[in-house]
């Protein structure tokens, strides 16, 4: 499988972001830099700040401060046209979050058609192409709720990539998944690096995080304890927290 | 000694058989079922009022509730969507409404609107127009509330991918959100609209023309027209539930195989892989 992104990868740049809710300081001055094509794994306990960390990336979740650049967007610039942001940066959620009411095609063409202004057919065209990519073409007519969890995040990925986005955030994307099927989510998810895109993943799967990204980062109590390339972070990490963190993911019945 | 759970359970079946049989005996022995028969069931008295009582009352019960009820859900879902605003000059306009029509007697509105719209306005409704605003007025107090929480009950998720895909706040409220909430609010306003269907006889209140007399208004007059009996009441009542009942059962069906019911559980059955599913891995 070789998967076109037609759009070309965008760097992103995270400076010095801060974001609290109420007086609990969630994000204490994050700086995180990814070039253009990397893909960086968020790793890090529950609670420290990853999901945040995506969501402030497009917006989801407004930061108190700090700054973050997406290709040619200035994200956090309060004149920034969020919706146009948006549509070049693809989120894939832990829940997947498919539209049940609409079959898997039109979860893919809802947003081309009515926010691109594509016309069915070329919409058509592009989310089949998509789905066949992720080897669903021939399910493009059921339900969400008649697909498996593994099916329904790769049609979620699909939804994504019709928008021809520069950047693909994933937040747990098989966390919520059988074991079984978390393999073919993670393989899309490695051919979509492949073939180019920029990628930030918040993951708990190390052999994923080891063969595909390029760096990992891991946060912990809102801050960037330690970042680096995969094999040094996961492999041989220095820092006490970020061995303490992997000694538990690793081993969690401490044996 | 004990007795196991069968025999405990057949004693109580028993023991309900008997106390129904002994009160049914009662009623037979103590009732005077001629009197009965004549003043609720008389035969003449049914057949005189067809096919009146179907082509006037019904006809006209169902148009006034059928404009009240679809006025009343414009109006509710205006309300619903005012109720969630970010502006709060909304919220409280809606909130004050809601609170207010749902806290009076609706026979209030009808009376006020039946003989204060003339004077206030200088507005000479008809019977159809009076009855279906009044209806809306209540009945969109009541819907509102009942959108609102459909609306609310929708996953935060759908609203999060949608905007996520880049979609503006109206357009992912009207094709995401919206039609969500509209399914799960279905069962709802279907007894929202038996609620309105036995409000219409409020109109009674304020007097109409033969032609325009509803199924209440029909039994009323039948009563008069016949004398003491209660007939007309009774074959009114059952035009009601010609109504009402098919309307209940559509939306007990409704709420067995309402989506949220079965969707947030994870499919039973593995939809079949495709053969490309293979190449993927
Ligand atoms: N909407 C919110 N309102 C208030 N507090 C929040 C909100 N969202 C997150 N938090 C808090 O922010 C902190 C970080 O949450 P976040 O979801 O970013 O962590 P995470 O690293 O993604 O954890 P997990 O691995 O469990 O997903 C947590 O303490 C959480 O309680
Ligand atoms: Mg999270």
């Amino acid at each position: 499988m070789s998967a076109d992104t037609a759009a070309i990868p965008a760097g992103v740049v995270i400076e010095n972001l801060r974001k609290s809710y109420g007086d609990n300081e969630v994000l204490k001055g994050i700086s995180v830099t990814v070039d253009p094509g990397e893909v960086v794994c968020l790793i890090g306990a529950s609670g420290s700040g990853k999901s945040t960390l995506l969501r402030c990336v497009n917006r989801l979740e407004d930061p108190n401060s700090g700054r973050i650049r997406v290709g040619e967007f200035e994200v956090t610039h309060p004149d920034v046209n969020l919706d146009a942001m948006r549509r070049k940066i693809g989120m894939v959620f832990q829940q997947f979050n498919l539209f049940p009411h609409l079959s898997v095609l039109e979860n893919c063409t809802i947003t081309p058609r009515r926010v691109l202004n594509q016309d069915r057919a070329e919409a058509e065209t592009e989310a089949l192409h998509q789905l066949q990519l992720v080897g669903l073409e021939d399910l493009a007519d059921r339900r969400p709720a008649q697909l498996s969890g593994g099916q329904q995040q790769r049609v979620a990925i699909a939804r994504a990539l019709t928008m021809k986005p520069s950047l693909m955030l994933f937040d747990e994307p098989t966390s919520a998944l059988d074991p079984e099927t978390v393999g073919d989510v993670l393989a899309i998810m490695r051919d979509l690096a492949q073939a180019g895109m920029t990628m930030i993943v918040v993951t708990h799967e190390m052999g994923f995080a080891r063969e595909v990204a390029d760096r990992v980062v891991f946060m912990d109590q809102g801050k960037v304890v330690e970042e680096g390339a995969a094999e040094q972070v996961i492999g041989a990490p220095t820092a006490p927290r970020t061995q303490d963190f992997l000694r538990r993911v690793l081993n969690p019945l401490g044996e | 000694m004990a007795l196991s759970n069968r025999d405990r359970a057949r004693l109580s079946l028993g023991l309900q058989a008997g106390i129904f049989i002994a009160v049914v005996a009662v009623l037979i022995a103590i009732i005077d079922w001629g009197a009965v028969q004549s003043s609720f069931f008389d035969l003449e008295n049914i057949s005189g009022m067809f096919p009146e009582v179907i082509t006037v009352g019904l006809w006209n019960t169902i148009r006034y509730t059928f404009f009240g009820f679809l006025f009343g859900l414009i109006g509710g879902t205006l309300l619903a969507l005012m109720r969630i605003a970010s502006f709060p000059v909304y919220r409280w306009v809606a909130a004050v409404y809601i609170e207010f029509f749902r806290g009076i007697p609706a026979i209030l509105v009808f009376i006020a609107l039946g003989f204060g719209a003339s004077l206030a306005f200088n507005l000479n409704l008809s019977t159809l127009q009076t009855a279906s605003t009044a209806l809306a007025i209540v009945g969109s107090a009541y819907i509102a509330e009942t959108i609102r929480a459909g609306l609310q009950a929708v996953p935060k998720g759908q609203m999060e991918a949608a905007r996520a895909l880049g979609m503006p706040a109206w357009r992912a409220m009207v094709t995401i959100q919206i039609p969500q909430a509209f399914r799960i609010v279905l069962p709802p306003l279907t007894n929202e609209a038996i609620l309105l269907t036995k409000d219409s006889s409020l109109i009674f209140v304020v007097g109409m023309a033969g032609s325009a007399a509803e199924l209440t208004k029909i039994g009323r007059d039948g009563i008069l027209q016949y004398g003491a009996g209660m007939t007309p009441l009774v074959v009114a009542g059952v035009c009601y539930l010609l109504i009402t009942v098919p309307l209940s059962m559509l939306a007990r069906r409704m709420e067995e195989r309402s989506p949220g019911k079965s969707s947030r559980r994870r499919p039973k059955k593995k939809a079949t892989e495709s053969p490309v599913t293979a190449g993927v891995k």
